[in-house]
Formats: C-alpha cells, structure tokens, sequence
C-alpha cells in the first residue's frame, strides 16, 4: 500500500517534469508596434516576391511567344549588364564635386584625397535617397567595388583618387529631391570636419562611366540543367 | 505486487491531465526530488527482499529525502555552488548500489526456488 502511494507521487512528480520540460512556454512579448513593423516587412517583400514573378513570367511568355528566342536573350542580357554597370549609362542625375576648404587657421598637411570611410559614407547615403548609379571620378560604383585607404591616398576600383575637385556624378529618378537630401545630409557635416566642402548640383544630362575592368565572380557558378 | 505499477501509472495520468507546469526556475529541484523519491523507493524494494523493511523508516526516509535534496539545491543556488550536483551525485550511486543489491537478491532467490524443486522441470 505504501508503495502504491509512493509510486503515485513519483509517477506525477515525473509526469510534471516531463511535461515542464518538454515545451517551455515561449510567450509572445512583442508589442503592437512592433507586430505592425513586421507585418509591414513581410508584406514589402511579398510585394518585391511578386514583381519579380511577374519580371520572371513575362520574359517567359515572351520566350515561348517568339520564335526568335536569340533577341529576347539579348535583351535579357543587356538589361542584366545594364543593372551591373557595365555599361555606360545617363539620364538625369546629380553632380557632386568635393573641394578642400582651407580658412586662415588651418594647420596640418596637405589634403591628398578624400578619406575612404567618407566616400563609402557618401555613396551609403546616396544609396539611402534613391541613387541608381553613381561613378566617383571616373570609377563606377558597382557591387563588388572595393574602396580602400593605402598609404593615406584612397583607392576606387584599385585605381587612385587623388584630383580634386573630385567629382562624384549620380543618377537619380528624382533629382531635385536627392539634391535637397544631399545638401542636408551628415556626410556634408563630416566631410567639413576634414576640410573638405562639398556641393551637389542637379543635372539634365549626366553619363557615368562603364565598369572598365573585368568582374571577377568568385562565389558563383553557372547551373547547368541535366538533359 | 502490481498495485505499485497501477499506482505509478496513475501518477502519471493524473500528472499529465491536470497539465501542471513548474516555472523554468524550479525544475532542477523536481528533478532532484524525483530523484530522491526514486533513490527511497528502490531502498524499500530492497529493504522488503532483505525483510528489514520498517514502513516508518520508509515514510520519514521518502519525504526527508526530498526536502534534504531540493534543500540542498536551493543552497546551492543561494551560494553559488552547483550543490544539487552532490546530491544527484550520491542518490546516483545509492540507486545504482540498491538496484544491484536487489538483482542479486532476486537472483539469489531465483536459484533456490529452482535447487528446492528439481523435479518440476
């Protein structure tokens, strides 16, 4: 009887722990706000999900539509060189040109270029108002530049940046409004702090320069489908 | 002799239709009172085929244990030490020593029933 009663009281203490640690309760902590921002992820990038499908269905409708599929390949791409920078491109933009700026109290060496974290900075921030290419001098930015500090002289592209004034041209969609943001921006605070000025003016016509060395792609490989 | 499987089954039923939950903080000490529940239930299942088994001793043995161990957990907890370790530690080696003691004894007895009645087979 006793033991009866003894393995009654293991049997539920096991039970219990075995229930305890099998599912810890995970409460749900976020708040309201929160729960809306994420929504709001989750829905930005159904919506880019969606434009690529219907990017992806129309190429392939016009793949099956024509009987000269050599043409839409070609299209396909260019479009893709387009997008990597490899090739020229203009439209509207906006021309920045960075000068140093020495008052009657300067001390220090000569300015010899603009400091790397600033042009990555600079091109971080154009990214963040809407820039669709930029070139800095005469160096196109595409996404494996690399943008360096050897020796106190900056390298875009492996290429040095020493001119001034250096002239970074942009080009936008809305011109005028990247303008106003760049002429507001924080890297033209920073950029003061070294002696650098920095103007931004909105242009009709703008070319930035080709990609002009080879891309090199390391962490790709092309599929070949089994047939 | 199926009366304490019956009950270890009901515990378990009942343990898991009530669905208590113990806060994440408490289970090292359930787990170390489940121990030491263990530890007194195999020592009186040995006791009982020894025939030195006492129901008193049993009883005080079964709950003091339990709260010498989380006791001891607790202090642990307070002073930093992983003393729960010491307890798990020795109830271990008490179950493991009784559980050894008791596969002997029933082999013991096995072979006797089978000595006392040669003819049966």
């Amino acid at each position: 009887m006793i033991f009866t009663a003894v393995t009654t009281i293991i049997g539920f203490m096991v039970a219990i722990q075995f229930q305890t640690t099998k599912e810890p309760i995970v409460r749900d902590t976020r708040s309201v706000m929160e729960l809306r921002q994420e929504l709001t992820v989750e829905k930005e990038r159904q919506q880019e999900l969606m434009e690529q499908l219907t990017k992806n269905e129309e190429m392939l409708e016009q793949l099956q539509d024509t009987s000269n599929v050599e043409t839409v390949i070609e299209d396909a791409i260019d479009d893709l060189k387009r997008s990597a920078g490899l090739t020229e491109a203009s439209g509207e933009g906006i021309l920045i040109e960075i000068v140093p700026y020495f008052d009657q109290h300067y001390q220090g060496g000569a300015i010899r270029s603009v400091p790397s974290h600033l042009v990555r900075m600079l091109i971080n921030e154009l990214n963040i108002y809407g820039a669709k290419d930029i070139a800095v001098g005469s160096q196109r930015i595409v996404s494996t530049t690399p943008i360096r500090e050897v020796q106190g002289v900056t390298l875009i592209n492996s290429r040095r940046i020493t001119t001034f004034p250096l002239q970074v041209r942009v080009l936008a969609d809305d011109p005028e409004q990247l303008h106003h943001y760049m002429m507001t921006s924080e890297v033209k605070e920073y950029l003061q702090y070294e002696n650098l000025e920095f103007s931004s003016t909105p242009m009709k016509d703008l070319t930035v320069p080709a990609y002009d060395q080879s891309m090199r792609v390391r962490y790709m490989t092309p599929v070949k489908e089994d047939s | 002799m199926w009366l304490p499987f019956i009950g270890l089954l009901v515990g378990i039923l009942l343990g898991l239709s009530t669905g208590i939950r113990v806060p994440d903080a408490y289970t090292s000490y359930l787990s170390i009172a489940v121990l030491a529940a263990l530890d007194t239930l195999f020592g009186g299942i040995r006791a009982h085929l020894e025939k030195t088994f006492e129901e008193k001793v049993f009883i005080t043995g079964f709950f003091s244990n339990i709260i010498l161990a989380a006791g001891l957990a607790f202090l642990g907890v307070h002073l930093g030490v992983d003393l729960y370790l010491a307890a798990v530690f020795a109830f271990g080696v008490r179950l493991f020593n009784n559980l050894a003691q008791i596969r002997r004894l029933l082999l013991e007895r096995w072979s006797k029933k089978k000595n006392d009645s040669p003819t049966s087979l």
